[in-house]
């Protein structure tokens, strides 16, 4: 199976209707006294049949953004303080319960960076999709099987597979369940959350391939959270970069990445060792990712900052055009 | 600096290692099944594969975590496998390990300062104010604050962690370090750090590194040579520029051409590997890789190749390597 690398394009974003938006989004986890403030004022919006990358660190927000979305913060620990998540222009807080399990699992559904715990152990991979087929739909349970083996065989596993449990299978296999599992109803927007981090390289491979294809042909928005730069350059036309629980740059993969405005993004870049061209020295970003329980004051990045002016250490930069393509949160971008 | 090398005497000679696991009905997990591998002073060897390959075994087996099935590792001239007791003390202090996890390799009801002192007092090296002095010396050579001594492994980040499990392991002013996936549990900003303290190191102490990692950037970074395996064998090994410039094994140009890089310019179409490796129990005969190749011959399916040097340094375990570039371009061009 060959396919091709890049395929970019801003063309879409522009033309076609907003699917998703993030507006202002604050959250926080408040466990025994603790406060961490893991999403900040974060901003994003999605279009119908984009591929939109997330890329962050570690405690930058990007998982508890896409949680957010499918309404899944865990109870009594993760609260959204501020902002509010917009699916076809509808307000989702102010979505009833049951209004909100229609759209999840049918028009929105969520790849988990673990397959083994994404699947319940005690039902065969069939009955599970399955389930999430009849949940949604009103079909017969047969029916709803013979839907389940035609998904499975659409990322590449023999339907007699079907009647195997999540345990049966390795751990590329089981990935490719849970991508079954999300496409299950058509959805029109699949939030994957470092699909493939557990996975090896030719595994990865496959995977990637397949998101990619099943991509193109039903045009379902993508939301790809990872912190592998290579795999957004691969599979997305634009980028997110998330630092403190918040955007500080955006836009198309190959503008931002080759001409990065933000000096985190720059710095992320240069950490990473090539395989081609001469072998540097890596370019090590100094201190830590920020502390969700103690924010720094005016940009997030500041401490870590080599161009930090007193500005940056005050005023916290929301994201500035740059170009049609491309925007950062940077009080520095010309220097 | 390579010709000095070809003069020298290897530091690690590893030779015909094997390492099998039973898994009971009278199966036999061949982990590691027949590595030949020389790693010289000062030189770094990179050993790259994928989950289940044996790349960690073969690490733990050099340093007798692990006992071989069978075979010889020759450290300094001293077989490490049929070492006694008594030598392999001495072996421990001149070979270390840095392991992938640092929360798992640190002890959590100590602190980092007596994690440090660890090394001194086991081989009775140094005690009192003298002891305090070194660990904080170590401490500093490798970046970690003063403060960070007094503190818990569960209180650290994971780089000043690992900044630990490295200081423990330089302690002893070691010759050889295996480094098994040092920085695949990091961010990438901390990675970065580690990966270039563990350079400066290897040039101010002369050290020779083991370097046992999945990911294909950090290994081409970091090493002299590389050595690929698949399913408990090298299938190929050559220095760096060589191996990742005129690939020749099937399997090394596959997994080469399935990561996903930041090169806008590359516009090379992917090779995806079907399917998944294989079982390493009982491995059916002929190329271990066969199942998955994309140019499979006859002769493939019924006989294991040799791991031959096709040219001066450049070894491959492969029956069709004259045509495997052809065949991957023909492949890709498709």
């Amino acid at each position: 199976m060959i396919v091709d690398k890049q395929e970019n394009t801003l063309d879409i974003t522009r033309n076609s209707e907003e699917l998703l938006k993030i507006e202002n989004l604050s959250v926080e986890y408040r466990a025994s006294g603790a406060v961490a403030k893991a999403v900040n004022g974060m901003n994003l919006t999605i279009h119908q049949g984009e591929a939109l990358g997330i890329v962050g660190e570690s405690g930058a927000g990007k998982t508890t953004t896409a949680l957010s979305i499918m309404n899944l913060l865990p109870d009594r620990v993760g609260f959204v303080t501020s902002g509010e998540i917009y699916f076809h222009g509808k307000p989702m807080s102010s979505m009833k319960e049951k209004e909100l399990n229609e759209i999840r699992g049918k028009n929105i559904s969520m790849v988990f960076a673990n397959p083994l715990t994404a699947l319940n152990p005690l039902y065969t991979v069939g009955h599970q999709i399955a389930m999430s087929i009849i949940e949604h739909e009103n079909i017969s349970k047969n029916e709803a099987e013979k839907r389940a083996e035609k998904l499975l065989e659409m990322v590449g596993i023999a339907p007699y597979r079907a009647k195997n449990f999540p345990h049966e299978f390795s751990g590329g296999m089981r990935q490719r369940v849970g991508i079954a599992a999300a496409l299950a109803c058509s959805p029109e927007l699949l939030l994957a959350d470092e699909p493939t981090t557990a996975l090896d390289v030719t595994i990865q491979a496959q995977i990637l391939e397949l998101m990619k294809n099943l991509q193109k042909e039903y045009s379902t928005a993508l939301v790809m959270i990872t912190h592998n730069l290579g795999i957004i350059a691969e599979l997305c036309q634009t980028v997110a970069v998330m630092y403190g629980g918040r955007v500080v740059e955006y836009g198309s993969v190959e503008e931002v990445f080759t001409n990065p405005k933000h000096f985190y993004t720059y710095g992320l870049l240069h950490a990473i060792p090539n395989l081609s061209g001469p072998r540097n020295r890596l370019e090590s970003i100094p201190g830590l990712v920020a502390n969700a329980q103690n924010l720094p004051d005016g940009c997030k990045f500041h401490p870590r900052c080599a161009h930090c002016t007193e500005r940056c250490k005050k005023e916290e930069p929301l994201l500035m055009k740059v170009s049609e393509n491309h925007y950062a949160a940077c009080w520095e971008m010309e220097g | 600096m390579q010709d000095n090398m070809k003069k020298q005497e290897p530091l690690i000679k590893i030779e015909n290692l094997v390492k099998y696991f039973d898994v009971g009905n009278g199966k036999k997990l061949h982990a590691v099944d027949g590595i030949n591998l020389d790693i010289m002073p000062n030189e770094t060897v990179g050993l790259v594969g994928e989950s289940g390959c044996g790349k960690s075994t073969v690490g733990n087996v050099v340093i007798r975590l692990l006992e071989a099935t069978g075979g010889h590792v020759y450290f300094d001239g001293t077989d490490v496998v049929n070492a006694n007791k008594k030598q392999m003390k001495e072996i421990r202090k001149k070979m270390q390990i840095v392991f992938q996890d640092p929360y798992a390799s640190l002890n959590p009801r100590e602190s980092v300062e007596t994690i440090l002192k660890d090394p001194y007092q086991i081989h009775k090296i140094a005690k009192g104010q003298e002891l305090k002095d070194r660990v904080a010396e170590m401490a500093a050579t490798v970046g970690l604050e003063p403060y960070v001594l007094e503190k818990f492994p569960h209180e650290l980040d994971g780089g000043k962690r690992q900044l630990t499990g490295i200081a423990r392991a330089l302690a002893l002013d070691p010759k050889f370090i295996i480094c098994d996936e040092p920085v695949s549990a990091l961010d990438v900003s901390v990675q970065a750090t580690i990966i270039n303290l563990l350079i400066d190191m290897q040039q101010k102490r002369g050290l020779s590194y083991l370097f046992i990692s999945h990911d294909l950037s950090v290994v081409r970074h970091i090493s002299n040579r590389v050595a690929v395996m698949y399913l408990g064998q090298i299938v190929e090994l050559a220095e760096t520029d060589e191996i990742f410039s005129n690939t020749l094994h099937p399997y090394s140009i596959a997994l080469l051409s399935a990561v996903p890089r930041v090169d806008f310019s590359n516009k090379n179409k992917r090779i995806v590997l079907e399917g998944d490796v294989p079982s390493p129990v009982d491995p059916a005969p002929g190329c271990r890789f066969a199942p998955r190749c994309f140019m499979t011959k006859d002769i493939c399916h019924a006989e294991n190749p040799e791991l031959r040097e096709v040219c001066p340094g450049h070894c491959v375990r492969c029956h069709c390597w004259e045509e495997s570039q052809q065949k991957a371009a023909d492949y890709q061009g498709k």
